[in-house]
């Protein structure tokens, strides 16, 4: 019979490792390298969240504990993932752009210049 | 450690490896550099979870180190990526 740490740590350890399942799906099928960003910045996110959760939960109370250093590691992952995903995006935007055809909308398109150089290497 | 919680982690683990391999099909097949760079992102966070997973497994965090490690690897690579595909250069 589990305990109770063990039931939250599997509770946990199935949610982070179906929402990174979902991610790697989600970059197989999306049509679009903005899906895939989409994909893989919001349920990346939240299934190492997940994970890491999972372990620290488990070791909780334990003479090695880690929640620390997994809650630093939370508070970094909410950090980089959203601005890393965010500077790929621009990237694609400016440099590399196209949509797939099912795109409806794009509000962006109409306020920036053709050409890339013209927003940066400006110095 | 009782054998529910064995058998949720090799579910777990199943689940991630099988992420590994769908975020290598992309890798190797992206159409742009930019979906290669979300794949490698995707990639270390998924070891990010199999190392916490393990480190459960092993009931020792003697690893949970490189969660750092490979969390500062995978931004800065798609930084830096993203960086030279903008400006042509990293710096």
């Amino acid at each position: 019979m589990p305990t109770i740490v063990e039931l939250i740590t599997a509770i946990l350890l199935l949610l982070g490792s179906t929402l990174m399942l979902s991610t790697g799906i989600g970059l197989v099928r999306f049509p679009d390298t903005f899906c895939r960003m989409h994909a893989s910045g919001k349920a990346g996110t939240l299934g190492v969240v997940f994970m890491v959760l999972a372990a620290v939960e488990y070791f909780f109370g334990t003479p090695h504990d880690v929640w620390v250093r997994g809650g630093l590691a939370i508070l970094f992952q909410f950090f980089t993932t959203p601005a890393s995903t965010h500077l790929l995006a621009q990237a694609v935007y400016l440099c590399d752009y196209s949509v797939s055809d099912r795109t409806a909308v794009d509000e962006l398109r109409k306020f920036l210049p053709s050409q890339p150089d013209q927003v940066f290497n400006q110095e | 450690m009782s054998p529910f919680l064995l058998i949720v982690m090799r579910l777990s683990l199943g689940a991630l490896f099988i992420t590994v391999a769908l975020c290598l099909y992309r890798l190797s097949l992206g159409p742009k550099a930019a979906d290669r760079a979300v794949a490698f992102d995707t990639i270390s966070s998924v070891f990010v979870g199999i190392i916490c997973v393990l480190c459960i497994k092993w009931g020792s965090t003697l690893y949970f180190d490189a969660v750092w490690i490979l969390m500062l690897l995978g931004f800065l690579g798609s930084a830096s990526i993203a960086k030279y595909l903008i400006q042509g250069r990293i710096f």
